[in-house]
This record gives structure tokens, C-alpha cells and sequence, in this order.
């Protein structure tokens, strides 16, 4: 599956079909594009350096599957460079949702990308998480999306309060 | 940029979008930021 021809586009595709993958050989239960990638979504493009795939895992124990998910996709030719999987050089991270990014895979939005199916964290959620992280480029990327992307304000109201999470002032 | 241009970048298809990352990446990589020289303070702090 992973050796396809080089392209100038990033390789998402093939990522997020490799987590399609995942669960078809039920190593994770579901999954959503999460991080700046899920951001762009909204927002306007701007460079990022890897794809964040959060995951919810079947196997609930401490590892979440992972050794599993690393031999799956290495012998679909994969390559791992510390914390990161490598689909044609582009770096995918693979990270275990809990709490607020497991709710954000489970009601993320359901969309096509280049013929794959793939879901995609809410703007909401990902204002959210955002907050939870706090940093400089957390605030930038809150206020981005506040800009320019159609909020739920009563979503977001009611994540942030669920969640007792406080929004930055801006 | 102005505010109007961003928005309508933001509305473009996400395929489209992710192109632009990748032409966003590839520039980057050609042309690294340099580290800022900080000049001496003024006041020979």
C-alpha cells in the first residue's frame, strides 16, 4: 500500500487510509484527523510539518495498541523516525485519544479526501483542545479559527464548560 | 494579507488547501529562516 509514486501534494491520502486500514484489521476502533491539518480544514493553509491521527484503541491497556498499529504499518512499508510514522517522507503521528480528543473523534465530521473516506475534528473541539494546551501557538490557532471558521457558538459553549476549560482572552 | 483574502483562502476546497500546505513546506524548506542576529543593546547591557 505505501509505495506509491512520489508527488508534490503530502501523501494525506494515503495516511488516512492506512487508518482506515486500522480498523478494518481491528486495531483501532475509530479515528479522526485532528492537530493543525484539521485546523487548515477551517482555516487558511499554512505550513505544518505532520499529520496527527488520533485514535481510539480496542486494546485498553497501557501500550493502546501501539507496538500493533507500528508492526501493522511498518509491513505496509512505513517508516518510524521517533515518535513519528513516515508515509513518503511526510510524518504521521498516531496518538491515543482520552477525554476531550476522544470525544472529538467520536463526533467528528465525516468527509471525503481524494476518494477516502476520513473524519476530521470539529472546529469546535479543536478550539477546545486548543485551549486545554495553552500554548502561544495554541492562542494563535484559537484565535485563527474564531476568525475564520463558522463556529457553533453553543457547542463550543458547551465543550468548553463540560470540559471546565476556559477560553483565552483574545 | 487582508482579513478578506484570508477568509476566502479559509473557504477554498480542503484538497486545494492541502496542496498550498505542500507548496507552504517546499518553500520553507528552501528558504529556511535564519536565525535573528541580535544586535548588541544599545546601552551595552
Amino acid at each position: 500500500m505505501a509505495v506509491t509514486p512520489p508527488s508534490d501534494n503530502l501523501p494525506l491520502a494515503e495516511g488516512l487510509r492506512a487508518a482506515n486500514d486500522l480498523v478494518s484489521a481491528k486495531l483501532i476502533e475509530d479515528w479522526a484527523l485532528g492537530g493543525a491539518l484539521a485546523a487548515i480544514y477551517y482555516v487558511e493553509p499554512f505550513a505544518t510539518y505532520d499529520a496527527d491521527i488520533f485514535f481510539i484503541p480496542r486494546d485498553k491497556g497501557l501500550t493502546a495498541g501501539i507496538p500493533a498499529i507500528y508492526a501493522h504499518l511498518q509491513s505496509q512499508g512505513w517508516r518510524v523516525e521517533r515518535e513519528h510514522l513516515l508515509v513518503r517522507g511526510f510524518p504521521v503521528r498516531f496518538l491515543a485519544a482520552q477525554g476531550l480528543t476522544e470525544e472529538a473523534v467520536r463526533e467528528a465530521e465525516r468527509i471525503h479526501y481524494e476518494g477516502v473516506p476520513a473524519k476530521v475534528f470539529r472546529a469546535e473541539h479543536i478550539v477546545a483542545i486548543a485551549a486545554s494546551a495553552g500554548r502561544a501557538k495554541d492562542k494563535a490557532r484559537i484565535e485563527q479559527l474564531l476568525q475564520q471558521a463558522d463556529l457553533d457558538k453553543t457547542f463550543l459553549e458547551n465543550v468548553v464548560h463540560r470540559h471546565k476549560l476556559k477560553l483565552p482572552t483574545l | 494579507m487582508k482579513p478578506e483574502m484570508r477568509q476566502k483562502l479559509a473557504r477554498e476546497p480542503f484538497a486545494e488547501k492541502i496542496r498550498k500546505v505542500a507548496q507552504l513546506i517546499r518553500l520553507a524548506k528552501a528558504f529556511p529562516r535564519r536565525p535573528r542576529v541580535t544586535p548588541a543593546h544599545p546601552y551595552g547591557k
